[in-house]
């Protein structure tokens, strides 16, 4: 039996069990409640620190959604499981932090090539390797879009508080499931245990979405094909009556392994870029503070977004012209947006809780602007005072 | 001791006091009350022993920082935890310290909430409850009602009364 979630009696359970209302609610917490209005009702997962308890969540509430939550061995375990369970209808979700990250990140470029929706969350810990466990961090924002090996594209989204990590994630699921591909919500330690008010909505006002299915005989045939003309194709589930053949290897449109003849590769691994670059203004989303007059452009994701703007209302206060640009999608990044901001902005500042990455991805647009980043690691969080003090550099 | 806009509260310990479940139920019932509220945590990947930190800062406006940056009220429940963060209380912070375990170098109030809690509820590990009856009868930050409630959303089931009872011990304690 498939469950999409948006059935009337997934609505009912789930209006029965969650009422509407506000709640003090953890990040993490956040996340899971954000999956099951999503839709989702299978979890595998190996819980790590500062992520498990998103695996907490799941394993009391998925039963009562007539989900599965499987604990399973390892990371690279878990994965597999939920590519599996994705191939037999379920929306599907693990979520992990750095070091479990690297583990999974064969299976997720096997999730790329099969074309197969999942969400993926990194709750980002300070490394490399196991690091500081119990800290947050930003250190895998290129782990994210390079950690698989090959050609691929990916998509991440970055929640920059309690509640947006409920909506985050399921923008994260609606674009897995609308584009047949994995989705990685880039989240990390300082919010996944921070708690704050959030609004549960009522589970009818979730738009939510599921992939889309072959409709005849002729659809199911082309599982990796392109019979609608955006480049995603009907996923032909298990249990429903197709023979599917399905493989990391290059393979045709059938789905039968062709690792040999060089235009199969190339039609293949370009239709999978395409779907995702040709959705990019559907994917794409971000959030703006004063751009429309700033001398000084400031550009942050994530956790580090927050005390940002705290930074820029203080500037503001004290007459210094800034703004701030806020990818939620950080992967594809918003560059022509980007692009467009810099121009007659006298400086660019990215604070991030790494040692330079988002600040990598802006330079590929900036041209003559001088950008700055304001970098910390160890696992506390950036502070106003510390974003401030470094616009007054710059003003 | 009243507040304006903005109040920062640190507890620190050490695992297994509860500090954590302490700052959670200090942020419900600041949520309860309809103010703005943020309630993080810091602490050794050890369960039990090493430092624990949770940070909750109260707010009429909204809160842009993720930690307590400088703390107006530091409340101590073991030397380790204290010594760990002494230096985020500001200069005129108020610090609580439970006056049997934590010896420290500056101004102080406190009492000895582990015994407190060991005498009124026979468990140790009420001192968190003890505490924060303590904090919030001396800065009156939320209201009694509201942290009644809280606690009794937040502590595991059938343990709502032993918790209240610890609560009101100190908050007695607070108001002395």
């Amino acid at each position: 039996m498939i469950i999409r979630g948006d059935e009337p009696e997934q609505i009912r359970l789930l209006k029965k069990l969650y009422r509407p209302g506000n709640y003090f609610m953890q990040g993490n917490e956040a996340v899971a409640y954000g999956a099951l209005f999503a839709g989702c009702r299978f979890y595998a997962g190996y819980p790590i620190t500062p992520s498990s308890e998103i695996a907490e969540t799941m394993a009391r509430e998925l039963p009562k959604l007539r989900g599965y939550y499987l604990q399973m061995e390892d990371e690279i375990g878990s994965i597999a499981a939920m590519i599996g369970a994705s191939w037999t209808g379920f929306k599907v979700m693990t979520a992990t932090a750095g070091p479990g990250f690297s583990l999974m990140q064969e299976n997720l470029g096997y999730a790329v090539m099969t074309e197969t929706p999942l969400v993926l969350v990194d709750v980002q810990r300070s490394g490399p390797s196991t690091g500081q466990a119990t800290k947050g961090a930003q250190g895998d924002f290129f782990q994210a879009r390079w950690g698989t090996h090959g050609d691929h594209p990916i998509v991440a989204v970055s929640p920059v508080s309690v509640e947006d990590a409920f909506w985050e994630t399921v923008r994260a699921f609606n674009i897995a499931e609308k584009l047949r591909t994995p989705v990685i919500v880039l989240f990390d330690g300082v919010i996944a245990h921070t708690r704050e008010q959030i609004r549960i909505p009522d589970p009818e006002d979730v738009e939510i979405t599921y992939r889309r299915l072959p409709e005849n005989e002729e659809e199911a045939k082309l599982p990796f094909g392109d019979p609608c003309g955006d480049g995603v194709p009907p996923m032909p589930l298990f249990g429903h009556g197709y023979f599917t053949h399905v493989t990391g290897s290059t393979h045709k449109e059938n789905g039968l392994r062709d690792v040999y003849t060089p235009e199969v590769h190339d039609r293949l691994v370009r239709r999978i870029h395409r779907k995702i670059e040709s959705h990019e203004e559907e994917i794409q989303k971000w959030e703006e503070y004063f751009t429309e007059d700033m001398d000084i452009l400031i550009i942050s994701w994530g956790v580090s977004a927050r005390p940002s703007l705290g930074a820029v209302l203080r500037a503001r206060e004290e007459g210094i012209k800034a703004g701030l640009f806020v990818p939620k999608t950080v992967h594809p990044f918003p560059g022509k947006r980007v692009r467009e901001l810099l121009k007659g902005v006298r400086a660019v500042l990215v604070p991030e809780m790494n040692l330079g990455q988002l600040i990598l991805e802006v330079q590929r647009y900036a041209d003559d602007v001088p950008l700055r980043g304001v970098n910390k690691i160890g696992g506390v969080p950036l502070r106003v005072d510390e974003i401030l003090r470094e616009i007054r550099g710059v003003a | 001791m009243g507040w304006v806009m903005k109040m920062q509260i640190r507890f620190a310990g050490i695992g297994g006091q509860g500090v954590i479940l302490a700052g959670v139920i200090l942020g419900e019932a600041a949520a309860i009350e309809g103010l703005n509220v943020l309630q993080t945590q810091d602490y050794g990947s050890a369960s039990r022993g090493g430092h624990s930190i949770a940070d909750v800062i109260i707010s009429k406006e909204p809160i842009y920082d993720f930690m307590v940056t400088k703390a107006d009220v530091l409340v101590a429940l073991a030397q380790l935890g204290y010594d760990s963060t002494k230096e985020e209380l500001k200069e005129d912070g108020l610090l609580i310290v439970d006056t049997d375990l934590v010896k420290p170098d500056r101004e102080h109030i406190g009492a000895p909430f582990t015994r407190l809690a060991e005498e009124s509820t026979g468990l140790a590990l009420t001192v968190n409850m003890v505490a924060l009856g303590y904090l919030i009868a001396k800065t009156g930050v939320v209201r009694k009602e509201s942290a009644e409630e809280a606690i009794k959303r937040r502590v595991p089931k059938g343990t709502e009364e032993i918790n209240i009872k610890a609560f009101r011990v100190g908050y007695k304690e607070g108001l002395r």
